[in-house]
């Protein structure tokens, strides 16, 4: 019990810290919000227009309905989910200020963790109920009857959950190859797009031909949006929503081990080059 | 003939949002914002003749760099104006900063990743040098800033003070009527900083280049300036030269010596002896050795001297030069009052 | 303006120097941006397969407006990235001193200081969507539609540097305006599909407010249907230079209410 206490008072400030500055950039980041958001909005203008030329109530399985639930609770999961600790990790490997972080007694990825959840305490409280409230309205709206579920709901969550921490654990694998790499910008920007196609974000892996949604069902970046998404949905059984979950986990632990495989080398690295 | 630089009853106020904390505070200052009005320079006056060195000294956030920047055209004053080389600054700033170079010791205006002799050829064009000055030029500024051994590295590798004599020379490359000089020795070491003393002073004496420099360390005033302005909370408080500085503030010198025997510190008693009070002397000890500060204009030298050989056994006895520094500090403190 | 034009020679040759040690940074950026402009693609790609026309836009058609909006955004990004740096950092660190102790324009010497080979990714997916899908339209070619497209791309380009200008020049008051450049110019996606897929809001405001429209779906229009030119190229015309001018204003009022940073 003590430990777990001392583990708490140790990360704690971490979170307020985040906390403070997710209060103290707000308006930057609700005006950055608002720019973010504006591409599910097109993405909606989109889909309604091929709705609107379609002949088919439908699309490749989808309603309109299902369309505009998927995008915006896509762009509430790839927002919440999303993980900058790379950047962060990255810079301070570049600068060198990761020394700093080195000789604190406490773990370093943890600082990190406990940092970005102060962040995301603020924008979920910011952000989450405005978009779930809004979808649910519309989906109200749309069919005349309450959609929304509960049991699913927090399946969701829970989901949302593990897919935050397999981000979180992805992103530092990637922070730590700037050891490496020594870049962020541009290599940054390929892995958000690639990550972003691989996930669902830009189309649903079920539009894509079978083979390749099938083989993308199974790699971690499945786990990052679309798993939590769907289930939201309502679009899997129990027993489907069990494996996919059970493969979230699966791939939190690979994550998890791999960040630690990684950080050994590149701090063996770091030592050879004497910085 | 007017003055290089005249500037008359400048002032500058800025508005500062003062932000509560808490989200409250947050909610209250997006609607109702509080905000307070803080006058930074308060109706500076002075002027420079061409050719001299003046310094600009007081503390931090006493207003100095903001001065600098209402004289170099990148602040706009509230109230006031000055004329430098005969233009106003922000009516014709274009015109104007071709005549003068600016420094500003914590920044840098060099190209960062390139090599440092791209900036100068980039400046070349920006400031429209012809060919065969440059070359001149750059020969000239060599000599006097040893610039050689580091023209081709990255500016990012420089050190410190390579970095910073680079910088000047990047001012002076379109041989400037005035230099602005914010805090040009910063954080460099004796040597460097004396370095960049002598390639200021052979400026000044070989192109009769007007300088204003703005500095912490008094080494730079005394070695440097002829004149001084010392501002304290944005207004003027000081205009003259070192001489007179010494006069106005009085004469604090120091001495010391260390006691044969440590117990006798108590026999001493300057202030009974010569009716002085707390602010005209103070004698400290550490172990043996005692360090006594006093102002010249209460009591002189010789009477301090042969009171404390009268009453105390001392070997060692020296006395140190004069540092203007001790006025400062006691400005600093608030001890004078003006 | 002889003399501005040399002295941008002169720094995009420095800006060349400076690439070659960055080499690798910059390939990346644009491997970058040529796969998140692909990605986009396979989206279109993946609707096409299903219906054959969106709201009466045929595949190609979609393709030309695309890739003409991109022409715009391409030739912004490769001049004037540098303008982000302003609301970002330039004068919350009061990194803007320099420009004002230099002899020349700031807003020119802002812009000039960089040049994004970066867009090189956009301006291949540009290349690329034109090329593939001018064959396959029945375009109406005269003698005046070259001249045409280079002036409204000019223009075009405008809208987005003036609205950038107009945002970076917001930070001389709030010190920081980075956020608000990054949410206008967001809106700039919505210039990639025909303006008949929004409703009327949305067509508003991108055709008057945020004037998108201009940077390519009206233009786009023009060449593809010959139609309305004294609206879609005049529009253009008209917004990317009350934008200029616009911009050039408050940067101007800006400048003297700049503050500096510290002390």
């Amino acid at each position: 019990m003590s430990r777990v206490k001392r583990f708490f008072r140790t990360y704690t400030p971490f979170t307020r810290a985040g906390m403070q500055e997710m209060v103290a950039y707000r308006a930057n980041f609700l005006c950055f919000l608002i720019g973010e958001i504006m591409a599910s909005f097109i993405m909606y203008f989109v889909w309604k227009a091929v709705f609107d030329s379609s002949e088919s109530e439908t699309f490749m399985g989808f309603t309109m309905e299902d369309m505009v639930v998927y995008l915006f609770i896509t762009f509430l999961a790839g927002y919440l989910t999303y993980s900058d600790g790379a950047f962060t990790v990255g810079e301070e490997i570049i600068d060198g200020s990761i020394a700093m972080r080195m000789i604190r007694p406490c773990s370093f990825e943890m600082c990190f963790l406990f940092q970005e959840l102060g962040n995301r305490i603020i924008s979920v409280s910011m952000i989450f109920v405005p978009i779930v409230a809004g979808v649910e309205i519309y989906r109200y709206v749309q069919a005349g009857e309450v959609r929304f579920q509960p049991i699913y709901f927090l399946l969701f969550l829970l989901s949302l959950v593990i897919a935050y921490m397999i981000s979180f654990y992805f992103n530092v694998c990637y922070g730590f190859m700037a050891f490496f790499f020594k870049n962020l910008w541009g290599t940054t920007l390929i892995k958000e797009t690639v990550v972003n196609f691989l996930s669902g974000a830009i189309v649903p892996l079920a539009f894509l031909p079978a083979g390749l949604a099938n083989v993308l069902n199974f790699l971690p970046f499945a786990s990052l949006s679309y798993t939590p998404v769907m289930i939201y949905m309502g679009m899997y059984s129990y027993s489907e929503i069990a494996w996919r979950m059970g493969l979230q986990i699966f791939w939190l632990l690979v994550m998890y081990g791999l960040s630690k495989l990684i950080w050994r080398s590149a701090v063996r690295h770091l030592s050879v080059q004497g910085g | 003939m007017e003055s290089m630089i005249y500037a008359e009853n400048l002032r500058k106020e800025f508005k500062k949002i003062i932000k509560e904390p808490g989200l409250k505070g947050a909610a209250k200052a997006l609607f109702k914002p509080n905000k307070e009005l803080i006058t930074a320079v308060d109706n500076i006056s002075f002027e420079v003749p061409a050719g001299e060195i003046l310094g600009f000294i007081g503390p931090n956030g006493a207003g100095k760099s903001t001065v600098i920047k209402m004289l170099t055209g990148i602040l706009t004053p509230t109230s006031g104006f000055c004329r430098i080389n005969g233009k106003i600054p922000q009516e014709d700033r274009k015109n104007y900063v071709r005549e003068i170079g600016v420094v500003f010791g914590q920044r840098t205006q060099l190209w960062w990743d390139l090599a440092l002799r791209e900036t100068y050829s980039v400046l070349k064009e920006i400031y429209q040098v012809p060919e065969e000055q440059f070359k001149k030029r750059m020969a000239f500024l060599n000599e006097v800033l040893e610039l050689d051994s580091f023209i081709t590295s990255p500016v990012r590798t420089l050190s410190l003070g390579q970095r910073m004599r680079a910088d000047i020379a990047a001012a002076l490359l379109h041989s400037p009527k005035v230099l602005f000089l914010d805090e040009p020795t910063i954080g460099l070491d004796v040597v460097v900083k004396e370095n960049i003393r002598s390639a200021i002073r052979k400026i000044n004496e070989e192109e009769g280049t007007t300088v204003i420099l703005t500095t912490h360390d008094l080494a730079d005033i005394e070695l440097l300036c002829e004149r001084i302005v010392m501002i304290d909370k944005g207004r003027k408080v000081f205009d003259g030269g070192l001489s007179e500085l010494r006069h106005n503030f009085g004469d604090v010198r120091t001495f010391r010596f260390e006691l044969v025997n440590g117990p006798d510190f108590k026999l001493l008693d300057y202030r009974r002896r010569f009716k002085l009070t707390d602010d005209d002397v103070c004698a400290e000890r550490d172990g043996s050795s005692v360090t006594v500060r006093f102002d010249t204009a209460k009591v002189s030298v010789e009477e301090m001297i042969s009171y404390t050989l009268s009453t105390v056994h001392v070997k060692d006895l020296n006395i140190k030069d004069v540092e203007i520094e001790e006025i400062i500090k006691k400005l600093y403190r608030r001890e004078v009052s003006l | 303006m002889m003399r501005y034009i040399r002295l941008h020679r002169i720094f995009i040759a420095q800006y060349l120097k400076r690439l070659m040690e960055y080499k690798v940074d910059f390939m990346l950026g644009a491997i970058g941006l040529l796969i998140a402009q692909g990605m986009q693609l396979i989206f279109l790609g993946i609707i096409f397969s299903a219906i054959p026309a969106l709201k009466g836009w045929r595949f190609e058609e979609v393709l030309f407006i695309y890739g003409f909006s991109l022409v715009p955004k391409t030739i912004d990004h490769l001049f004037t990235d540098n303008l982000w740096m302003v609301g970002y950092r330039i004068i919350r660190k009061g990194e803007f001193d320099k420009y004002l102790t230099r002899p020349i324009n700031t807003l020119y010497h802002v812009i000039a200081e960089n040049f994004c080979v970066d867009a090189f990714g956009e301006l291949l997916t540009c290349i690329l969507l034109l090329a593939y899908s001018i064959p396959k339209l029945n375009i109406p070619f005269h003698w005046h539609t070259i001249p045409l497209f280079l002036i409204v791309s000019v223009f075009a380009t405008l809208i987005y540097t003036s609205l950038k200008i107009m945002t970076s020049a917001i930070s001389f008051w709030t010190k920081a305006s980075g956020h608000i450049t990054h949410m206008l110019y967001m809106t700039n996606d919505f210039g990639k599909y025909p303006v008949t897929i929004y409703n009327k809001a949305v067509q508003a405001l991108i055709t008057y407010v945020v004037p998108f429209a201009f940077t390519a779906y009206f233009p786009a229009t023009y060449f593809l249907t010959g139609k309305n030119p004294l609206f879609c190229l005049g529009g253009t015309v008209i917004a990317g230079t009350v934008l200029f001018l616009l911009a050039i204003f408050v940067w101007n009022r800006g400048l003297r209410a700049y503050e500096s940073a510290g002390s």
